[in-house]
C-alpha cells in the first residue's frame, strides 16, 4: 500500500463518516437530555428512508425533495415512538424502556420487511457521475455532497440548540429537569421535541445512506444501530461535538481496514478501538480528565 | 411427536441463555455479550467433541469454563463504565466475539473427510447425537436435566445470603460498597457465572443443530437472551422460564399459521408488555393477583 491508497481510503472514509456522525448525534441528544437509549433510532432512520422511496414511486421528485421527506417520515415515526416507549414508561424503569424500544427496533424492521417483501430497494443518487481527479486521487461527487448536506444539518442543528428558545429548553431540560420545569418548561413537550429533531437527522442520514451504498435494505438497521453507538460513545456522552469528530473518525478508520485487511476484520479493528476509548478515555474525546463514573 | 421434543429442545437451549443474562441483570448490569459467551461455549465444545473425540459432558464443561473465564475478563474493564456505556461495550465485545469466529479457520482431516471451522462457511458435521445413537427424546431430556440444575442452583443462590448481595449490588451499589460489599468481586463473578452458563447453552446448541456459523450469534441473539428476563421479571428465575415459553413456545411457535404478521405482532407485544408491566411478568402486583385467587377472603 503506498501513500496514495492510504490518503484515498481515509478521505473516502472521512465523507462517509459524516453519515455516522449524524446517527451518533441522535442517540448522544436523546442520552442528554432523558438519560436513556433509544434503539429504536437506527430502525426509524432507515424507516424514513424507505417513505421516501415509497412516495417517490408514485410522484416523480427531485432527489433532493426525496431527502427532505425521508428526514419527515422519520421524525414522525421518532415522535411515535417517543409515544409507545418513553412517554407512560415509569423513569425508575430503565430496563423497562430498553426492552420497549428493543420491541419497536424489531416492529419497525418487521414493518419494513412486510412492505417490501425483504427485497433490497434502490436508492437515488445525487451527483454519482461527478468524479474529480488530481492525478490518481479522486473524490467521489454523491460522496462530497454527503458531507456537505450532513455539515449543513449539523450547523442548522448548533445554530437551533444554542440560538432560538427551543433550543435552550432542550439544554436546560439537560442539566437540570427539575429546575428547567420550575422555570416553566414543560418536560413532555421538551422531550418529544427532541426526538423530533434526532429523527428529522436520522431520516436524513438513512437517506445518505440509500444514496451512497446505492439501495436500501434491512439489514442495514443492526450495523448503522452499532456504529452509531460506538460514535456516541467514542464522541463522549452527551456531547455533540464529540460525536461529529467521533463520527468522522470512526469512517476514516473502518475505511481504512477496509481497504488494509479487508471486509471480514474491518469491524473488529472499529471494535478495537471502542475499547482503547472505554479503557484509557471512558468520558471521550474531549472530555477535560479521566474521571471514573 | 417429534416436533415437541425439537420445540423442548429449543426452549430448554433459549432458558438456559437467558438464566446467563439473569445472573448478570440482578447486579443491575445490561449485557448484551451474552451471544458471545453463548458462541464460545459452542465452538469450543463442537472443537472437542469433533477434533478431539471427546464425550459431550466433559467437552461441556471445559467449554463453558472458557466462556466463563472469557467473561470473568470481559467484567473487568466493565466495572469502569455502567450504564449506556455498558450496553456499547458488551454490544461491542459480543460482535468482537462473533467477527473472531467469522475469520477463524482451523481443519482438519478426519476418517476421510475435512472437519472444523471454516471462516464464514461456519461448522458442519458436529455429529456427536447421532452418531451415539441419541434420539430426539434422550436430547431432550438431556438438555432439561442440565436446565433443572441450572435452576435450581440460581433458586438456592437467590435465597442464600449470595442472592441478596447481588441484589443489594443491582439496587444502590454506594449503600452496597458502604456495607463492607466488595463491588469487584460482585461484579466480575456475576460477569463469569453468566459467561459460563451462556457457555453450557453454547454447547448445547451447537449440538442440536449439528451446524452452527457465526450469524446465528449477531446482536439479536444477545437482545433475546436480555429480553426473558427483563420481560419475565428479574423477581425470580421463573420469571425467564415463563417468558421464553411465551416468547419460543407461544409467539414464536403457536402463531406460526400468521405467517409474516407473526413478527410484527411480535414487536408490538413486547412495547405493550413494558407500557403495561414495567417490572416483568412476574412482579408483585402480578404474584398478589395470582395468591388472591387460591387463598380466601
Amino acid at each position: 500500500m503506498d501513500w496514495l491508497d492510504f490518503f484515498q481510503s481515509i478521505t473516502d472514509g472521512l465523507l462517509f463518516g459524516s453519515i455516522y456522525a449524524l446517527i451518533g448525534i441522535g442517540f448522544t441528544l436523546i442520552f442528554g437530555v432523558m438519560h436513556k437509549i433509544n434503539l429504536a433510532y437506527g430502525a426509524a432512520s432507515i424507516a424514513g428512508a424507505y417513505v421516501s422511496i415509497a412516495v417517490a414511486a408514485y410522484v416523480p421528485l427531485p432527489a433532493l425533495v426525496t431527502f427532505l421527506i425521508a428526514a419527515i417520515a422519520s421524525g414522525a415515526i421518532a415522535l411515535l415512538i417517543y409515544l409507545a416507549n418513553f412517554r407512560f414508561i415509569p423513569l425508575a424503569s430503565p430496563l423497562a424502556t430498553l426492552m420497549a424500544t428493543v420491541g419497536m427496533l424489531i416492529l419497525i424492521d418487521e414493518v419494513v420487511v412486510h412492505a417490501t417483501d425483504g427485497m433490497p430497494q434502490p436508492y437515488p443518487a445525487l451527483f454519482a457521475d461527478i468524479y474529480i481527479e488530481w492525478g490518481d486521487f479522486g473524490l467521489r461527487g454523491d460522496l462530497i455532497f454527503i458531507f456537505v448536506l450532513s455539515l449543513i444539518a449539523m450547523v442548522v442543528l448548533m445554530f437551533m440548540l444554542y440560538r432560538t428558545r427551543l433550543g435552550i429548553a432542550t439544554r436546560a431540560v439537560a442539566q437540570q429537569p427539575v429546575a428547567a420545569q420550575l422555570a416553566g418548561i414543560s418536560l413532555d413537550r421538551t422531550n418529544a421535541l427532541t426526538f423530533v429533531i434526532t429523527g428529522l437527522l436520522g431520516g436524513l442520514a438513512g437517506a445518505m445512506i440509500g444514496a451512497s451504498v446505492g439501495v436500501l435494505s434491512p439489514l442495514l438497521v443492526v450495523p448503522i444501530t452499532v456504529k452509531g453507538l460506538i460514535v456516541c460513545v467514542i464522541g463522549g456522552l452527551g456531547s455533540i461535538p464529540g460525536a461529529i469528530v467521533a463520527g468522522l473518525a470512526v469512517g476514516a478508520f473502518e475505511n481504512f481496514f477496509l481497504a488494509f485487511r479487508g471486509v471480514t476484520e474491518r469491524d473488529m479493528y472499529v471494535m478495537l478501538l471502542l475499547f482503547v476509548f472505554l479503557v484509557f478515555r471512558p468520558g471521550g474525546i474531549f472530555s477535560r480528565s479521566v474521571a471514573r463514573d | 411427536m417429534d416436533f415437541f421434543f425439537g420445540l423442548l429442545q429449543i426452549i430448554g437451549v433459549h432458558t438456559i441463555l437467558g438464566l446467563s443474562a439473569y445472573v448478570v441483570l440482578q447486579t443491575g448490569q445490561v449485557t448484551l455479550a451474552q451471544a458471545g459467551f453463548f458462541s464460545i461455549g459452542a465452538y469450543v465444545s463442537a472443537m472437542l467433541t469433533v477434533l478431539a473425540g471427546w464425550h459431550i459432558v466433559p467437552a461441556l464443561l471445559v467449554a463453558a469454563t472458557a466462556a466463563g473465564i472469557v467473561a470473568g475478563i470481559v467484567g473487568f474493564p466493565a466495572l469502569r463504565i455502567k450504564g449506556l456505556m455498558l450496553v456499547v461495550a458488551t454490544i461491542a465485545f459480543g460482535e468482537f466475539i462473533r467477527l473472531f469466529w467469522f475469520n477463524f479457520d482451523y481443519q482438519i482431516e478426519k476418517k476421510g473427510i475435512v472437519v472444523g471451522p471454516q471462516g464464514g462457511e461456519g461448522f458442519k458435521q458436529i455429529r456427536f447425537f447421532p452418531e451415539n445413537g441419541w434420539s430426539t427424546l434422550d436430547v431432550a431430556i438431556f438438555i432439561w436435566v442440565i436446565v433443572a440444575l441450572i435452576m435450581l442452583a440460581l433458586w438456592w443462590t437467590d435465597r442464600s445470603r449470595a442472592g441478596a448481595v447481588l441484589r443489594a449490588v443491582g439496587e444502590d451499589e454506594l449503600a452496597a460498597q458502604s456495607v463492607g460489599i466488595n463491588l469487584t468481586a460482585v461484579k466480575v463473578g456475576a460477569f463469569a457465572a453468566g459467561g459460563f452458563i451462556a457457555g453450557i447453552g453454547g454447547a448445547i446448541y451447537a449440538h442440536y443443530t449439528t451446524h452452527i456459523e457465526h450469524l446465528n450469534f449477531g446482536v439479536m441473539l444477545a437482545t433475546f437472551a436480555i429480553a426473558y428476563p427483563i420481560l419475565g421479571g428479574l423477581r425470580n428465575v421463573f420469571g425467564t422460564l415463563v417468558a421464553v415459553i411465551f416468547i419460543q413456545g407461544f409467539l414464536v411457535e403457536g402463531l406460526r399459521f400468521m405467517g409474516d404478521w407473526r413478527n410484527l405482532l411480535f414487536g408490538a407485544l413486547i412495547v405493550l408488555a413494558m407500557n403495561v408491566q414495567p417490572r416483568g411478568l412476574i412482579d408483585e402486583r402480578s404474584v398478589r393477583l395470582v395468591r388472591g385467587l387460591f387463598t380466601r377472603n
